[in-house]
């Protein structure tokens, strides 16, 4: 059986997009299963709009440079290849009633789910990572 | 060096975890037995690519760093290479091997991998000549000679020996197991 990835996303700035974004791939580059909750502030990383332009942490703004230099990818580009790669990807239902969003405003082929939706992957995963 | 590859991937430039999805996508493009090479700049690829064989179950053959760039050579997994079915039935051991080595006795050593993994490690004096090339290329051998055949795992060497067998060879010891296991001399490219 395939090894399991559990992520919650609960951030919704630029390094914790990398963060969630690099692992999530990286796992399912390595035939893994992966499965990221993504809640409060953590929605930001898979809004159609907000995750184009993720925000640096304050005082950091000057590794911009630094990311273009490495030639890191995109967000978007990160996240399509996620998807691609079969990533599993879990938008908290809870948090959009609150903030008042909806499914449309988030990326295609995303899942909507409670608490239980994740961890009822969770339960028997490998790893299980908080971001 | 050159080495002969089915497929050479170009992630030059890309950061992590650009060079592992793209040796992902670039395997499943590959058939089971063939290597790919893989360019990478990003240093963390030296350890991921390690890893990801690992996990993935395909093999890592070497690295080898030119510049700054980093040739990293895979081969894919065959699903029946796991299993190792053994069949042909003469076989001779690492000791048994290294004996006759010392002895000096009076033998080939066919070594029918593929030229990446030739290149990285094999028995001192081993013959290249992979599995895929032997029928095509058997009149460089003769069938009168004492010839001992090896790969990875001894799997690919059984089937050669079949082959060989077949084609009237009848000197034949499959080397079992294979060169992961090998723990004599190395000569490497």
């Amino acid at each position: 059986m395939s090894t399991k990835v559990a992520i919650i996303a609960s951030n919704g700035g630029l390094f914790d997009a990398y963060k969630v974004f690099n692992i999530a791939t990286a796992a399912a580059a390595t035939d893994a299963e992966v499965s990221i909750f993504f809640t409060f502030e953590g929605l930001n990383l898979i809004h159609k709009q907000a995750y184009q332009q993720l925000p640096m942490p304050a005082g950091r703004e000057h590794f911009a440079e630094g990311f273009k230099a490495a030639n890191v990818p995109a967000i978007p580009e990160l996240v399509g290849m996620a998807v691609e790669l079969g990533v599993k990807i879990i938008a908290c239902q809870m948090t959009m009633d609150v903030m008042n969003l909806k499914k449309e405003d988030f990326i295609d082929g995303i899942d909507v789910g409670g608490a239980v939706t994740f961890l009822d992957f969770a339960k028997d995963a490998n790893v299980t990572l908080t971001f | 060096m050159n080495i002969t590859v089915d497929k050479v991937l170009d992630c030059k430039g890309l950061a992590c975890p650009m060079p592992i999805v793209k040796t992902k996508k670039g395997m499943e493009e590959l058939q089971a037995g063939q290597v790919i090479e893989v360019l990478a700049t990003d240093k963390g690829s030296v350890a991921d690519i390690q890893g990801w064989a690992k996990n993935t179950g395909h093999q890592y053959i070497g690295t080898i760093e030119e510049g700054e760039v980093f040739k990293h050579y895979l081969r894919k997994a065959n699903a029946d290479e796991v299993k190792e079915e053994t069949r042909y039935p003469h076989t001779v051991s690492h000791e048994e091997l290294i004996e006759k080595i010392n002895a000096k006795e009076n033998m080939k050593i066919l070594d029918v991998r593929e030229p990446a993994e030739y290149a990285f490690g094999r028995i001192p004096g081993a013959i290249s000549i992979p599995m895929g090339e032997l029928e095509e290329r058997i009149s460089e051998l003769n069938p009168e000679d004492v010839i001992h055949v090896v790969c990875r795992s001894g799997n690919r060497s059984d089937r050669a020996c079949q082959l060989l067998d077949e084609k009237g060879f009848k000197r034949l010891k499959n080397i079992l197991p294979g060169m992961k296991d090998w723990l004599g001399q190395i000569e490497k490219n």
